[in-house]
């Protein structure tokens, strides 16, 4: 009987055919053996380009030339290996140092293992991307070489041996077959082969490959031997078995297995959700899971159980006892756990004595009014999903360094207090602490064992001095996630070559022209604010002879210009939107286009992507049409500017008496949109229309809106509409669409209770129209501004609008609450918001001038790309803020000021105040009134909080207090900010 | 209900031939084997990589068959009969303590399913029935290997055995597939459980940390085994094993015994008896030999009515002349055989020992 059994590798090295078995669990629980056939080559290239025989032999491309290789031929050197050296590092390596690999200054010629490779993506898929990256930077050279398809490099993994220790022996084979082979290629000049180094934290690897005589070192001896070793030793991630304290004491419960957290949450046992920490309250969180309407809080510690703000976690409910209120008092951990020791690990409990008593008092506060029947259901974490960590900024606390060894260069712990009070105070090891204190420092966070108390991090870089302009807002962009390093070359070779010089084809014939309207001599004007140089929009409106008007709005076509999936997409759709701060804009395109080929400049002619309308006098919409176009603007004016020509008597010319058309209709649609419950909310920076929506990005002393800009305004809200309801209409199941959803009622109770115990007023929330016109009751006939702040406070019961595909939702899900608009989407900003490119493809095709890109068909697709820009519209409106927040406090440097405030918002030992003169809104604590802080009694019905002791005093919920504005260094973030205290 | 095509065309005197010789003490068989010697065969395991467990066996008269064992994770289903455990699980869904009490359940005959194809007969066939549920009925017999398929108190292993039968049925297959499927469950692996208690189950992926179907110990020798079952023929007073097709035809009974590794078995060499089946013997087909005395053609005179020569034909004994046998055996050899397969060093000791040699 001849066997049919497949041949074994191990019976003949001349075999090229092995096989890798495994065990697959399907989503659906089914359990499956698979088995893979491996076809093992011998022409997979060293890729050094020293090497002669690998490139005879490399596979070649259609172009019959094989790739370029890597490796350079004279690869750095170090002491130990004055020949240079080729550097492979195991998966620990890299787990552990990846910010050393990406460093510029060391670590290059790397050869990157597919085993590692794929070990790395099973450990952990953000370090993967990182690596992946880091293979595509050609100053790096990093090489991924396929060890598993090469023949001499394949290694069968022996009976009884482990995963792992397969896996080192395969890493130390391609080691030792690099040299071999770099030595057979070099020749008999062997004075310059370079050596292979294996670089590995695994000792009992090491140990192997020193019988092996295979070159290995460990990260940190490998270090060692570099320049500037100090510095680049603190990026090493914290590893585990470095903490030496033996028979640590566990302070938090453990996770769940991940099984057990799957049947829990099948079963409906357990819940899973984001885990959101209170700006107020750092030991309380929230989460939001599909099966209560109202959040689940997360109280103390323990019970949060290592989960950081942003951490993907599962939680069990706590029995009924132990549910609570929301808390209504402020906790900081800066001032609850002042002088805790990074160094010293004993004594340390999970909550300290002083935590302790400040949940005790809350308990005690819910418990003795239990009558009222408000506690919310309480959780416990049980197990993370997925970590959401990610770098951040932050600064050395000082008291944390040991000042006997500030200038020595010792290792020592230190904490790290992120600029994100969310997050907790990370524990790193430093050797630089001394030169660390007061700069921002860029961190990660490691790990967090049951051991210890706090989160474990490395050091990442300085970015400079605290309260330097420089350092603060690179520490901004990074804190929000913003893309702010120069554009790759990339996305700069698909501009148009033709730079600035590229002009609109003069012949009517050429392929630009094909498909657009000669719209070059409508009378177009754009209106912007002051000093605009990425103008995306620009109106014209003119009378017909039927006594109808057609006006026209007129958008930057962008689309022309980029094109889909090409490297400039991709990175405007990484980066999502413009990010204004108070000096800088990050732009999501490159200048050129953004602000010169796109941009409808005057008096230059240029494509556009417009939208045309037939409007009564009534502003009553006729008919609509879209198409591409070419405009010639006659004039660029800013809002001041176009009010002053409007409102001269004297100009006569028909582009003025466009604008008094555009004035007239515009003022009809926002009366009909504000009739239909159109939403007038407020923010606290500065006053801005709800509609913020197109607006452009306002100007901190923008406060007086003129006429012009709802001019503006309305027309954009128009053409988003209209083109809304035009790509819905061609793609149902694609279109990319923008909600904002009707906040729960819930949402509203607390404020609405707060308006009938102090002021004795209704809100009504049943609609958009009833929350409106109940806002608009909402007057102080003594104080103007009360009403402004019942419309920021009610802005913050509201969802934030997103954008996302058509499929994803049902029809009546599509309205956008705040515009009382049954469908809406973004049309108007191309060059500065992603998703109006996307609106401009899908419309492009619609009309039938191109074929739609199939990215735009593939919902999935979409759907990621909305919830990136979702994300990012959000980091840029925070960034944006931080940032006025930042430039306020240094306006206010230096001088102290009285002014009038309003309570917003008061806790058991606090309370919030806005100062309306600079829209600035900050917390005053009691303890900041008088030490002793004073005693207090809060009175949570009334919403009245007095206290008595060292001050007397009473403060009562929107009541008027005078305030003291000054600014100083805040403890906790670094930061100058503005300090507030009651007069 | 013998396979149709393994009837031989003998005839009655050669029949008779066969049965005298058989008869002897000791009995002389045709191929010379003594009465428990077994026909060569070569066997091999594991030849389907993507299966959990297989096998191929040829026996020496060309007869080939190939066994896969599949194993599936199934939900468990809830029955009235196995309270108080489940009424637990809806209690208070996996806790720790509950998980630890249960950590063994009783398994189901629902969860082994069996099917045997053999080439020119459709499924539902009586041969691939009957046989399937032969090997089925000894695998559950067994006791122990449904309650290794538990993996808790919500899940289970189904266990998929499927038989392929590569040549034609010359000679009774049961042996044969018996064998085969022996050995693929030998080699059968269940990938390790990770997740505790009454979780979704949840594997560790790597095949090679996969656990034995039949454990082992630590130097890879089976602690159990699966059953066997074997074919024995009964002619007068002696018992032949593993007939070859000629000696099924002049068999006076068949019966297929399953012997397993026993209950206690620390020791591993005590086996026991699981099953006993008799077969209905594919002599009873064989045409007739009719003796001189009635026969027309040696006599002259004019042939008997049929319901006469019946009656005279079931009176003579004569020697040498074939008479179908119709069923029967004597206790004594009944229980001879059962000895001679479950005894220590016995029939059954033997092939499980030989087929232990195949290379997993």
């Amino acid at each position: 009987m001849t066997s049919l059994k497949r041949a074994h590798p191990s019976d003949g090295t001349t075999g090229n055919l092995s096989s890798k078995v495994y065990v697959r669990t399907t989503r659906a629980g089914k359990v499956q053996k698979i088995v893979r056939e491996l076809y093992l080559r011998q022409d997979i290239p060293c890729s050094s380009k020293l090497c002669t025989i690998c490139l005879s032999s490399a596979p070649t491309n259609y172009h019959s030339k094989p790739q370029p290789f890597i490796l350079s031929a004279t690869p750095t050197g170090t002491k130990s290996f004055p020949n240079g050296h080729y550097l492979v590092p195991d998966t620990n390596a890299f787990i552990n140092g990846m910010d050393l690999f990406e460093i510029e200054t060391a670590f290059t010629d790397v050869i990157v293992l597919q085993t590692v490779l794929e070990e790395v993506k099973n450990r952990s898929l953000p370090l993967y991307h990182r690596l992946v990256s880091l293979t595509k930077n050609e100053d790096k050279r990093f090489y991924v070489f396929f060890n598993e398809f090469r023949k001499e490099t394949y290694v069968e993994r022996d009976s009884g041996e482990s995963i792992n220790d397969r896996n080192d022996r395969a890493v130390r084979r391609c080691v030792s077959w690099y040299s071999e082979h770099l030595k057979k290629a070099v020749g008999k000049k062997s004075s310059r082969c370079p050596t292979v180094v294996m670089i590995t934290d695994d000792k009992d690897n090491l140990r192997k490959a020193k019988a092996e005589s295979v070159v290995g070192l460990s990260l940190h001896n490998y270090v060692s031997g570099l320049d500037n070793a100090d510095q680049l030793l603190d990026m090493v991630t914290e590893g585990r078995e470095q903490r030496s304290t033996g028979k640590a004491e566990l302070f938090y419960p453990g996770y769940f297995s991940l099984s057990k957290m799957m049947t829990g949450i099948k079963a409906g046992t357990l819940h899973q959700g984001i885990f959101n920490v209170s700006p107020y309250n750092y030991l309380e969180g929230t989460i939001h899971v599909p099966a209560f309407d109202k959040s689940l809080i997360v109280l103390g510690r323990e019970n949060s159980n290592r989960a950081v703000s942003g951490d993907v976690v599962v939680v069990e409910i706590l029995p009924k006892d132990q549910w609570k209120a929301p808390s209504s008092k402020i906790i900081e951990e800066e001032t609850v756990n002042k002088d805790d020791n990074a160094d010293a690990e004993q004594g340390e409990g999970v909550t300290t004595e002083r935590e302790r008593k400040a949940l005790q008092e809350e308990v005690k506060r819910i418990h003795g009014k239990t009558s009222e029947g408000r506690p919310q259901p309480t959780a416990r974490v049980v197990g993370v999903i997925k970590r959401n960590w990610r770098q951040y900024v932050g600064h050395v606390d000082k008291d944390s360094v040991r000042s006997s060894t500030q200038q020595s260069r010792a290792q020592q712990t230190v904490f790290v207090i992120p600029m994100d009070k969310r997050i907790p105070k990370i524990r790193v090891r430093t050797r630089q602490a001394g030169e660390l204190l007061g700069k921002r420092v860029l961190i990660t966070i490691d790990s967090w064992d049951r051991e210890s108390r706090y989160p474990v991090g490395h050091f990442v870089r300085s970015l400079g001095e605290l309260e330097n302009k420089g350092a603060e807002t690179e520490a901004l962009l990074l804190e929000f996630d913003v893309q702010y390093r120069p554009f790759p070359k990339t996305v700069l070779d698909c501009l148009p070559v033709e730079g600035h010089d590229w002009r609109i084809p003069a012949s009517l014939d050429d392929p630009g022209w094909k498909g657009r309207r000669d719209l070059r001599d409508l009378l177009v004007c754009s209106i912007d604010p002051v000093g605009c140089v990425d103008i995306d929009d620009a109106l014209h409106a003119r009378p017909l002879p039927n006594g109808n008007f057609e006006v026209g709005v007129h958008i930057a076509d962008v689309s022309h210009f980029v094109k889909p999936n090409n490297a400039m997409d991709k990175e405007a759709s990484i980066r999502g939107t413009t990010v204004y701060l108070v000096d800088k804009r990050i732009d999501m395109l490159p200048m050129l286009l953004g602000t010169d080929l796109c941009s409808l400049k005057p008096y230059v002619e240029r494509y556009a992507f417009s939208v045309i309308w037939e409007v009564t006098p009534d502003a009553d919409i006729v008919s609509s049409s879209f198409t591409k176009s070419v405009i010639r603007s006659r004039e660029a004016f800013s809002y001041e500017q176009a009010q002053l020509r409007i409102d001269d008597m004297s100009q006569k010319d028909d582009l003025t008496q466009g604008m008094r058309t555009l004035l007239m209709l515009s003022k009809k649609l926002k009366k009909k949109r504000m009739d239909a419950g159109a939403l007038n909310l407020a923010s606290p920076e500065v006053r801005v229309e709800a509609e913020s929506e197109t607006s452009d990005p306002v100007d901190v002393k923008t406060k007086q809106l003129l006429d012009t800009n709802s001019l503006v305004e309305e027309f954009m809200l128009l053409a988003n509409c209209s083109v809304a309801a035009r790509n819905y209409e061609a793609y149902p199941q694609t279109a990319l669409l923008r909600r904002h959803g009707a906040p729960p009622k819930s949402n509203f109770e607390e404020l609405a209770n707060q308006l009938k115990v102090k002021k004795g007023m209704e809100l009504k929330t049943d609609n958009s129209k009833a929350v409106a016109d109940s806002l608009d009751t909402c007057v102080d006939a003594s104080e103007p501004y009360f009403n402004t702040m019942i419309r920021i406070l009610a802005t913050r019961c509201m969802m934030s609008a997103e954008y996302f595909c058509a499929g994803t939702q049902s029809y009546p899900e599509f309205r956008h609450y705040g515009l009382a608009s049954e469908i809406y989407t973004h049309f108007t900003s191309p060059i500065r918001r992603y998703a109006d490119l996307e609106a401009h493809r899908q419309l492009a095709a619609a009309i039938s001038y191109e074929t739609l890109d199939p990215s735009l068909h593939s919902k999935p697709k979409l759907e990621a790309v909305c919830k990136n820009i979702n994300v990012r519209h959000r980091n840029a409106q925070l960034a944006g803020r931080a940032s006025v927040d930042y430039y306020v406090g240094q306006a206010l440097k230096g001088r102290v000021l009285e002014e009038d405030g309003f309570v917003m918002k008061v806790f058991s030992n606090g309370f919030t105040v806005i100062v309306p003169r600079f829209g600035i809104e900050r917390l005053i604590r009691l303890r900041d009134l008088a030490t002793p802080e004073p005693e207090s009694e809060f009175d949570a019905e009334e919403y009245v909080l007095k206290f008595t002791g060292a001050r007397v005093g009473r403060v009562e919920l929107f009541g008027k207090v005078k305030v003291r504005i000054e600014d100083v260094l805040e403890e906790s973030t670094g930061k100058r900010s503005i300090k507030l205290s009651l007069v | 209900m013998p396979p149709t095509s393994s009837q031989l065309l003998l005839s009655p005197a050669e029949l008779s031939y066969l049965h005298s010789s058989l008869s002897l003490t000791p009995p002389i068989r045709p191929d010379g084997r003594t009465t428990t010697q077994f026909r060569p065969l070569v066997a091999e395991s594991g030849i389907i990589p993507s299966a959990n467990g297989s096998a191929r066996v040829c026996f020496s008269d060309g007869t080939e068959a190939i066994a896969g064992v599949k194993a599936e994770v199934e939900k468990s289903q809830w029955r009235p009969g196995s309270t108080e455990q489940s009424l637990q699980v809806d209690e208070d869904g996996g806790d720790d303590e509950a998980g630890q009490a249960g950590t063994q359940g009783t398994g189901e005959n629902s969860w082994i399913s069996m099917s045997i194809e053999v080439p020119g007969f459709r499924d539902d066939d009586a041969l691939p029935v009957f046989l399937s549920a032969m090997l089925t009925e000894a695998l559950l017999a067994d006791g122990k290997l449904k309650d290794r398929l538990w993996i808790n108190r919500r899940f289970h292993w189904k266990l998929y055995i499927d038989i392929l039968l590569l040549s034609a049925p010359l000679s009774y297959p049961l042996p044969l597939l018996s064998l085969t499927t022996h050995l693929a469950l030998l080699s059968a692996r269940l990938p390790k459980l990770k997740s505790e208690g009454d979780e979704d189950p949840l594997f560790d992926d790597d095949w090679e940390a996969s656990t034995y179907l039949y454990p082992r110990d630590t130097k890879g020798a089976c602690l159990d085994r699966p059953p066997i079952t074997l074919l024995v023929i009964a002619v007068g007073p002696n018992f032949v094993f593993d007939p070859s097709k000629e000696e099924l035809a002049v068999a006076e009974a068949v019966i297929a015994l399953s012997a397993g590794t026993s209950d206690a078995s620390t020791l591993n060499k005590n086996l026991r008896l699981l099953s006993i089946r008799t077969i209905d013997p594919p002599s009873r087909l064989t045409p007739l030999g009719i003796p001189d005395a009635l026969s027309s053609a040696a006599t002259g005179s004019a042939p008997l009515p049929p319901d006469e020569q019946l009656a005279a034909r079931e009176g003579t004994d004569e020697h040498g002349v074939w008479n179908p046998p119709r069923g029967g055996m004597k206790r004594a050899v009944l229980a001879q055989i059962i000895k001679a397969v479950i005894e220590p060093g016995g029939v059954a000791q033997e092939v499980m020992d030989g087929l232990m040699h195949v290379e997993v």
